[in-house]
């Protein structure tokens, strides 16, 4: 054991500037988050921009070129009716998320708000909402898509609303048992002292002691709505044809895998993909940068 | 000097913090002697458990230790982690201060004490057993063969602390490591333990290392007193001694930030304890030193040991001098408006019931009649479970109750739900923990501005106005309102407790444990300026705690609560001098803080004080 105290630990050689070493600290701190908001700013273009910038129109057939490779004329080759696959993946881009991010915000607010009303509820409430929870979560969320597809007629407006009330359950037993973890802290405690009302209390203080959680797993329920989306529309209940969506380019393209036409799978299996993968990244960024500031 | 079983040679320890090595403790020289009881002394912050731990060697990563560890006469330092794993236990035994967390609740406590014994000894299972049994009873469980077998959450944390001591004696070690082992007792319990202890150490014939920041205990069971300050000794010596004349400026004030029977007022140190990054070079107390001279501020001072003590001062107090800390002021009994009137009031907790079982539930609170006057203190008394904090619950209307409680004619027990919610703004609370009671994400100023937006003030500039006025009475800059609750010390979140429970403009304050969180000189501010609150705005207070000594010192009269019932009610100077109840007596017994300072105590106390269950 030495007598004397350690000097100060040396900065790491191999550094151009102390600036560098910064600037690349900072983008590794926050890595995660910039390479999940970087990949659904892509994914959101593809969706809402590049329609307009890439005019053609996905409908037009050409009998002539069907199940063509990509070439010069057709970037990303063409289906076997002989549409163009670029100009459907970016259409099936946008009715996929015109879909998909509404219907997740509404299973965001319905969770949300379902979760603080048992939480915050007197107890005969709490138990009968979440007796009610467990009977939805006993269902296949899948199979219960599959009946109402089958009973409604499908839109924009149906879909949105099939998907977004059967994605909710999870968001809402989590905020449940966290208001329920919170609800009983000395600061809330303080506010009701001051005569303030239970919505009061869960506007203001709840949510904002919940808002790392409730921003993680929205940007999740981002992801679970368009791949849920994509899993309807592959089983032909989806968007309804003509109009395509991710999961429904996938099918066909799947349907003739014997052709092996793997410009029609590759594209719409990396977007849905990147969807997911940027929904995942960006809650798990934003996780990392509040999770553990409590 | 030979008989040393402990003995710290300018021991330094520093560890990393971010990417340096910070100091944190500087040049500790100690010796613990045999059968004695070294208490070392601190506040939070100040190495006292470093040192402890660095004893058995059991830092963080990347702690860098300097100076020598004797145990007898071995360097402990020399030996490598292997050697010290056989030291852990045999000749070092450890007491930590939560023996819940300390002790494995999926094991029975036997199978710890004989793991502990058969790490070092070895030999059959039976024999471990016996040892098991013999030291259960040693340290005072009652019918420790039937409780062999049993699970540490069946225990109570009394005899949970009893367990630890069995175990940490488990292989007879020459020096007992104590690290507040008293903390989160009740007094009764925590003043057994300590018993405990000294009658183990005489038989045994083992050195304690006491370390502990709270000096009432000290001053009843240690032999020797060492205390530290920001990582360096500032006064060792004998603790009779040290009790008796202090020299050091720290421990002047230190003992004057205790609160004793009878006291004035309570002596603040104004600052706070330094970071180890940002210590001063000189005497590391010369900042917040009364007596300070600029040659304080340029080196370590030299020990001063022409007293009793050796004190790191180059202007100690006078070898004789008895601070002023220890004159008394008799309160007065003043008559009072009543204001807050409690009558035959009942609390059930239900307890968790499923759908198809009955909820088994029993009373907290059992047929309590109270009352409090205008600008009153009143302060409640009692070990946990005695259904003190349910009492101030009830009073804030926080829980269901029977029975009714009345403020300034008013009967809450007859108010809507909906008229309640606005009433009860009229009685605050501010509770123990400080961090728990702001909202972790809102900004200071919006937490105190929440009540005045509440009341119905309207308009930025004169609530933003009100929010700086209000950080000042609890003498905060307005600056730190832009902060938020996780970037001020508990001291300062504290204050901005307060300042939140004073902006709804209340008319009683329930204080449940609002200092215990806190070090002794922050509970000394903070004691005072809740008194000065109460003179200037005329606010009566509820203090609940288990600290007899904080409660005599604030409070004008006492309730000693004793499951569920109130035991005795009087004045606070009545109480304290002239108990009337057995529990009561106990009560006042076990807390030193509370005797005539002048006296002398005879020895230690006797081991089994009362009666009183554990």
């Amino acid at each position: 054991m030495s007598d004397q105290l350690m000097t100060e630990a040396v900065a790491a050689p191999g550094m151009p500037s102390a600036r560098m070493a910064r600037m690349f600290e900072w983008a590794s701190e926050r890595g995660t988050l910039i390479a999940g908001l970087s990949l659904s700013a892509f994914v959101l273009f593809i969706g809402f921009v590049a329609p307009f910038i890439y005019p053609v129109d996905p409908f037009a057939i050409h009998p002539a070129h069907a199940l063509e490779a990509p070439s010069r004329m057709f970037p990303f080759g063409t289906d076997e009716l002989g549409r163009d696959e670029l100009a459907l993946l970016l259409s099936g881009g946008l009715a996929t998320l015109i879909v998909s991010l509404p219907s997740a915000v509404l299973a965001f607010v319905v969770g949300v708000a379902y979760g603080l009303a048992s939480g915050l509820g007197p107890a005969w409430l709490d138990r009968l909402l979440m007796r009610l929870l467990d009977a939805v979560l006993a269902l296949p969320s899948l199979i219960i898509l599959l009946f109402f597809a089958s009973l409604v007629t499908l839109n924009d407006t149906s879909l949105i609303l099939l998907l977004g009330f059967i994605s909710w359950p999870s968001l809402a037993r989590l905020v449940r048992n966290e208001t329920m973890a919170q609800k009983g802290r000395d600061f809330v405690l303080a506010t009701e002292q001051l005569g303030a009302s239970k919505f009061y209390v869960a506007r203001v203080h709840l949510l904002r002691v919940m808002a790392p959680i409730l921003v993680v797993n929205g940007t999740f329920m981002v992801g679970d709505a368009i791949f849920a989306l994509s899993a309807l529309s592959f089983l032909g209940l989806g968007v309804q044809p003509p109009q395509v969506s991710w999961g429904s380019l996938l099918e066909t393209g799947l349907d003739i895998i014997a052709l092996d036409p793997w410009w029609m799978i590759l594209p719409p299996g990396i977007v849905v993909f990147a969807a997911l993968l940027a929904a995942s990244l960006t809650g798990q960024g934003l996780l990392a940068r509040w999770g553990n500031r409590q | 000097m030979n008989d040393a079983v402990l003995r710290l040679e300018n021991l330094s320890v520093s560890l990393p913090r971010g990417r340096k090595n910070v100091s944190i403790l500087d040049n500790l020289n100690l010796e613990v002697e045999r059968s004695k009881m070294l208490a070392l002394v601190g506040e939070s912050g100040s190495g006292k458990t470093i040192a402890a731990l660095t004893v058995m060697r059991l830092l963080p990563k990347g702690a860098k230790i300097s100076g020598h560890v004797w145990l007898e006469n071995e360097d402990l330092t020399l030996r490598d982690e292997a050697g010290m794993r056989a030291v852990r236990g045999r000749d070092v035994g450890m007491v930590f201060q939560n023996p819940l967390a300390a002790l494995n609740p999926s094991r029975t406590v036997s199978l710890q004490i004989e793991e502990a014994y058969r790490v070092h000894h070895g030999g059959s299972a039976k024999a471990a057993r016996a040892r098991a049994l013999e030291l259960l009873g040693e340290v005072g469980i009652p019918n420790p063969a039937s409780r062999l077998d049993d699970y540490p959450h069946q225990f109570s944390g009394g005899m949970r602390q009893r367990v630890m001591i069995a175990m940490s004696l488990a292989c007879s070690p020459k020096l007992l490591i104590a690290d507040e082992p008293t903390t989160g007792l009740d007094p009764l319990v925590a003043r057994q333990i300590m018993a405990l202890i000294g009658r183990l150490r005489r038989e045994h014939e083992m050195g304690v290392l006491f370390v502990t920041h709270d000096l009432s205990t000290v001053e009843e069971h240690a032999d020797a007193i060492h205390v530290l300050y920001a990582g360096r000794s500032v006064e060792w010596g004998p603790a009779a001694k040290f009790f008796a004349h202090p020299r050091h400026p720290y421990s002047e004030a230190l003992l004057g930030s205790v609160a004793r029977v009878g006291q004035a007022r309570l002596q603040s140190i104004p600052g706070n304890l330094p970071e180890p990054e940002t210590r001063p070079p000189g005497c590391r107390f010369a900042p917040r030193c009364d007596y300070r001279q600029p040659e304080c501020e340029t080196g370590y001072p030299p020990p001063d040991i022409n007293g009793g003590t050796a004190a790191a001062c180059l202007y100690p107090l006078p070898v004789n001098a008895r601070p002023d800390i220890f004159k008394h002021v008799d309160k007065l009994a003043v008559a009072r408006e009543r204001q807050l009137e409690i009558s035959h009031l009942v609390v059930n907790y239900a307890g968790a019931g499923g759908l198809f079982s009955r909820a088994k539930g029993f009373k907290a609170l059992n047929d309590i009649t109270l009352e409090l006057g205008q600008s009153e203190c009143l302060g409640v008394v009692g070990e946990s479970g005695s259904g003190k904090s349910t009492l101030g619950r009830a009073v804030l209307q926080m829980i269901g109750y029977e029975g009714s409680i009345t403020l300034d004619g008013q009967d809450f027990s007859k108010l809507s739900r909906a008229q309640k919610r606005v009433e009860r703004r009229r009685i605050q609370v501010v509770f123990q923990d400080p961090r728990e009671s702001l909202n972790p994400r809102m900004r200071i100023k919006d937490i105190i501005a929440e009540p005045i937006r509440m009341i119905g003030a309207a308009g930025k500039a004169p609530i933003a106005q009100q929010v700086a006025t209000l950080l000042g009475r609890v003498g905060l800059n307005p600056e730190i309102g832009e902060r938020l609750p996780g970037n001020v010390s508990g001291g300062q979140a504290q204050r901005i407790a307060i300042a939140r429970a004073l902006a709804a403009e209340p008319e009683i304050i329930v204080l449940d444990e609002p200092t215990s969180a806190l070090d002794v000189s922050t509970q000394a501010m903070l004691l005072n300026l809740l008194k000065d609150l109460a003179i200037e705005s005329g606010i009566s207070y509820i203090l609940i705690s288990h600290d007899f000594a904080v409660v005599s010192y604030m409070a004008d009269r006492i309730v000693v609560l004793n499951a569920g019932r109130v035991v005795e009610v009087n004045d606070a100077g009545s109480i304290i001098t002239n108990p009337q109840n057995d529990y009561t007596k106990a009560l006042v017994d076990a807390a030193p803080q509370l005797r005539d300072t002048n006296r002398q105590y005879p020895g230690l106390a006797q081991e089994n004080l009362t009666g009183t269950a554990i």
